[in-house]
Parts: structure tokens; C-alpha cells; sequence
């Protein structure tokens, strides 16, 4: 039986969960601008029969984007794993690592749960009184848009880890980029506050510039892990389900992490 | 005091656990015939007025009991640590997704509790609580489906002479993640298979989870029961 190539390839771990990673920032982006339309966002200002309006020209791709998402959105998880392994590999304690292992999963809540269970529910039952829909409007956006800490503490956190690495995993320009996205949330915080203007959550700062920010932060970690990745040496040694004894043998360091 | 010691303690945490998950699934009057998206606000007011207790009973249980999973996840990550990797990726990828897999849960329960705090509340808000319950429930998988997904991949990965999970658990894990996808959908549509009462988004997505829990226990108990390796034993 012919074995397929990746099984053989020491990265493979580190390959399959930077595809997903890929394929899983791919989704997201067709499925809030394309299909769902819920980016640029809805207008903080509409009154509730707006609103309804709102939900009416977008009903089908609300509910079929935000399906894929329930489906689908767990693999953001892969990220994760990802950049946590990237935190253990530099020279700093692995509280860095687990912290932001446990942030960004909880993350995962107001970064795509909240605004999906909302947008479902709006848009499955139309003829929901006006009122009750805006609540769920709000709700949606505001836990999406919103400033969240866990994203504040999160990049804080792996900035933190780059700053002090020795090991040069990632650069030090990253690091500060961690900052700018950090600063995002800052940023983002008086949309609670404001229903227009460029402080509301659909303004120039609170959304224009905290989405620029966000796709070349995403973007430029995606392509750092990938460079990191491909500078990982395993070496030579024996592949797992060659020999599992000298295998366990070479490479304890991985094994008892 | 070895590296397990307390595992199974947890391990066999899993069978009271699942009693009263069954019994939680019971008590809920909304569960045993589903309640239908159908129904009007004043049938789902209704529904919450005639059966307030059973419903903060039953929620208040799975609100204590459904992160129970987490122990348990925690043990497979435990039994992945021996799975012939070259990194701790996969394991990273079920610590990030076991936080969340009962947070799905906990919301819903949070939902229906509110809804039977006051049930004399406008029919419409009593809904739309309901609604909320119900799309979390139903819709809230994706932790699972990618839970499945990742477990498969360790397991076909884990190529060695005594694997820590046998190659059919992989399959198993495969064939529950596609078993849960209908549920996603569930919102599109108030009657049929994929309603959130539907048989695919409902028994369906149910029985896989019940079944999921069944593998994993077994394969957890047989791992348990092996010797353990000298791997293990110096790990």
C-alpha cells in the first residue's frame, strides 16, 4: 500500500495545523464579508425597524455563514496550538505559552460564538418583534466588535515572550506589532459607549483601523509560522512507526513535554 | 507517587458523571419529545409556566455536570503525551478546544434557566431566551466536530508498535465529527431533519455525542489496563 508522503515528513504536525490555520482565516473572512455580510458592520445608529431591514437583506447568508462557522470555527484552535508551540520554543517561562493557550481559547466565545448564536437567532424567526431583534443586533456586534481582554492580555502576553526570547523565534518587529494589536482593543473600547462617529463600532477608528491592523497582524503571523516551521530541524533521526522503541529514545524532549 | 497517580480516579468519575448526565437528559421536559422551533410564544411561555421546577432541576444539574468533560479530556491529553508525535501540537489543539466544548453547554443551561426564572415574563422574551437555549445547544459543535477531527489525526499519526489508541477509535472520532455537522445548521430551518428538533440535529448529533463518550471510555479503561511501557514509567 503506497503511504502518503506527509507521514513520513518530521513536520507533519506542524504542517497539518498550519494548513488548517490557513484554510481556517480563509473561512472567516469569506463567511463575515462575503457571505454573511456582517463586515463592515451593521450601523450602530439604525432604530429597530432598520434593524429589521438589516436582517431581511442578508437572511439566507446569515444563516448559512454562520452554519459554517458553527461547524468549522473549532479549528481555530490549530492557531493556537500553533503559536503556543512557538512560545515554547523560546527562551522564556512556559507560563507564557499555557497563558496564552487558555486566553485565545476562551477567545473563541466573543470572537465568533456570541455573534453566531445571535445572528442565528435573529434571522431564523423574521417576524421577531422589531425591539427584541435590535437587542440581538447589539449583542452580536458588540461582542464582536467590542473590546474583549482576553485579545488585549493575549497579545500582551506573546509580546512579552517574543521581547524577551533569545532564541530569535519570531523577530522583534513582531513583537511590537503584538503591541499595535493589543492597542486595537484599546481602541475599541468606547464603542460601548458611542452609537456614531468614528469611536462607534462601524467608525474609522473603532473599525477601519482596528481591521487593518488585525489582517496584517494575522497575516504576518501566518507567514512567520511558516517560516519558523520550515526552519525547525528534527534532523535525521528515525521517523515515529519505524521503530517505536529507538523513537522514544531519541526523542524524550518531545515526549515528556 | 507516579505520573497517573489520581487518573483514575477521574477515569472512573465517568460513570457517575454520565448517569446524571442521562438523568439531567430526562428531567428535562424540553428534551423527551424535543420541543419544536414551531411552537408559538405563547405555547413556549406556556411551556415554562406548566413545568418551571423540572426545568431548573434538570439545568441546574447539567450547568454543575457538563464541565465534567473537562477532567476527562484532560485524561486523553494525558494518554496523547505517548502517542509516537514529534511535537505536543495535537495536544495543544485539544487543550484549546476542551475549554470551550462545555461552554457551549453552560450558555445553553444558562438560557433555559432564565427563561424559567420568570415565567410569567412576555411570552416573546420567554422566547426568545428559549431560542438562544436552543440554537447554543444545538448549534454549539464546533468545538466537538474539531475535538473528533483532532483526536483522528493523533491517532493515524500515532504510528508505533502498541498504539496508544487502536486505528479504529480514529475512524470512530471521524465518523462522529461528520455525525455533528448537521447540527450546525440547524438554524436555517424550523421543521424536518435539520430542525433543532430534527433527527439528524437532534438524535442524531446526541447519539454521537452519547457514543463518542462510550469509545473514548473504553479506549481510555484498555489503555489504563495495559502494562505500562518503560516509556511511561521514566516519562
Amino acid at each position: 500500500m503506497m503511504r502518503p508522503a506527509i507521514l513520513d515528513d518530521p513536520k507533519r504536525e506542524l504542517w497539518l495545523a498550519w494548513y488548517a490555520t490557513v484554510g481556517f482565516y480563509s473561512l472567516y473572512t469569506v463567511v463575515f464579508f462575503i457571505i454573511t455580510r456582517t463586515q463592515p458592520p451593521g450601523k450602530p445608529w439604525y432604530d429597530p425597524s432598520q434593524v429589521v431591514g438589516w436582517f431581511a437583506g442578508r437572511h439566507d447568508g446569515l444563516l448559512i455563514g454562520f452554519a459554517l462557522i458553527f461547524v468549522l470555527g473549532g479549528l481555530s484552535a490549530t492557531s493556537l496550538a500553533l503559536i503556543t508551540y512557538s512560545i515554547r520554543r523560546m527562551s522564556v517561562s512556559r507560563a507564557f505559552a499555557y497563558s496564552y493557550l487558555i486566553l485565545y481559547a476562551v477567545a473563541a466565545v466573543p470572537g465568533f460564538l456570541f455573534i453566531c448564536t445571535a445572528m442565528t437567532v435573529g434571522a431564523m424567526r423574521p417576524e421577531r418583534s422589531p425591539a427584541l431583534l435590535q437587542w440581538l443586533y447589539d449583542l452580536a456586534f458588540l461582542s464582536f466588535s467590542g473590546t474583549m481582554g482576553v485579545f488585549l492580555i493575549g497579545s500582551l502576553i506573546w509580546m512579552t515572550a517574543i521581547l524577551l526570547d533569545k532564541n530569535h523565534v519570531f523577530p522583534k518587529w513582531f513583537g511590537y506589532l503584538n503591541l499595535c494589536n493589543a492597542l486595537t482593543e484599546v481602541v475599541v473600547a468606547p464603542s460601548w459607549i458611542f452609537h456614531e462617529g468614528a469611536l462607534a463600532w462601524n467608525g474609522a477608528i473603532a473599525w477601519w483601523i482596528n481591521v487593518v491592523v488585525f489582517a496584517l497582524y494575522t497575516g504576518a503571523f501566518i507567514y512567520l509560522l511558516r517560516s519558523m516551521i520550515l526552519r525547525e530541524d528534527f534532523g535525521t533521526g528515525p521517523l515515529p512507526g519505524l521503530d517505536s522503541k529507538v523513537w522514544r529514545t531519541i526523542v524524550p524532549v518531545e515526549a515528556t513535554v | 507517587m507516579t505520573r497517573t497517580t489520581g487518573e483514575r480516579i477521574i477515569f472512573w468519575s465517568l460513570p457517575a458523571v454520565a448517569v446524571v448526565w442521562i438523568a439531567a437528559f430526562f428531567l428535562f421536559p424540553g428534551f423527551v419529545p424535543p420541543m419544536s422551533p414551531k411552537a408559538s410564544p405563547a405555547q413556549v411561555a406556556a411551556f415554562y409556566a406548566d413545568h418551571t421546577s423540572r426545568v431548573r432541576y434538570s439545568m441546574i444539574l447539567l450547568n454543575w455536570f457538563c464541565v465534567a468533560l473537562i477532567p476527562i479530556l484532560m485524561l486523553i491529553v494525558e494518554r496523547m503525551r505517548l502517542m509516537a508525535h514529534r511535537t505536543p501540537i495535537l495536544r495543544y489543539c485539544v487543550i484549546g478546544v476542551a475549554a470551550a466544548t462545555p461552554i457551549a453547554f453552560l450558555t445553553a443551561t444558562i438560557f433555559w434557566l432564565l427563561a424559567a426564572f420568570r415565567p410569567y415574563r412576555a411570552p416573546e422574551l420567554t422566547q426568545l431566551y428559549n431560542d438562544l437555549a436552543w440554537i447554543t445547544f444545538t448549534c454549539g459543535v464546533p468545538f466537538l466536530v474539531a475535538l473528533c477531527l483532532f483526536l483522528a489525526v493523533a491517532i493515524y499519526l500515532d504510528q508505533q508498535d502498541t498504539p496508544v489508541f487502536p486505528r479504529w477509535v480514529g475512524h470512530c472520532n471521524l465518523l462522529i465529527a461528520i455525525a455533528l455537522v448537521p447540527a450546525g445548521f440547524a438554524g436555517l430551518t424550523l421543521s424536518g431533519a435539520f430542525a433543532w428538533n430534527g433527527f439528524l440535529s437532534f438524535w442524531v448529533k446526541n447519539l454521537a455525542i452519547a457514543a463518542w463518550l462510550v469509545v473514548m471510555a473504553v479506549v481510555l479503561g484498555q489503555a489504563y489496563a495495559r502494562p505500562r511501557s518503560a516509556a511511561e514509567v521514566t516519562a
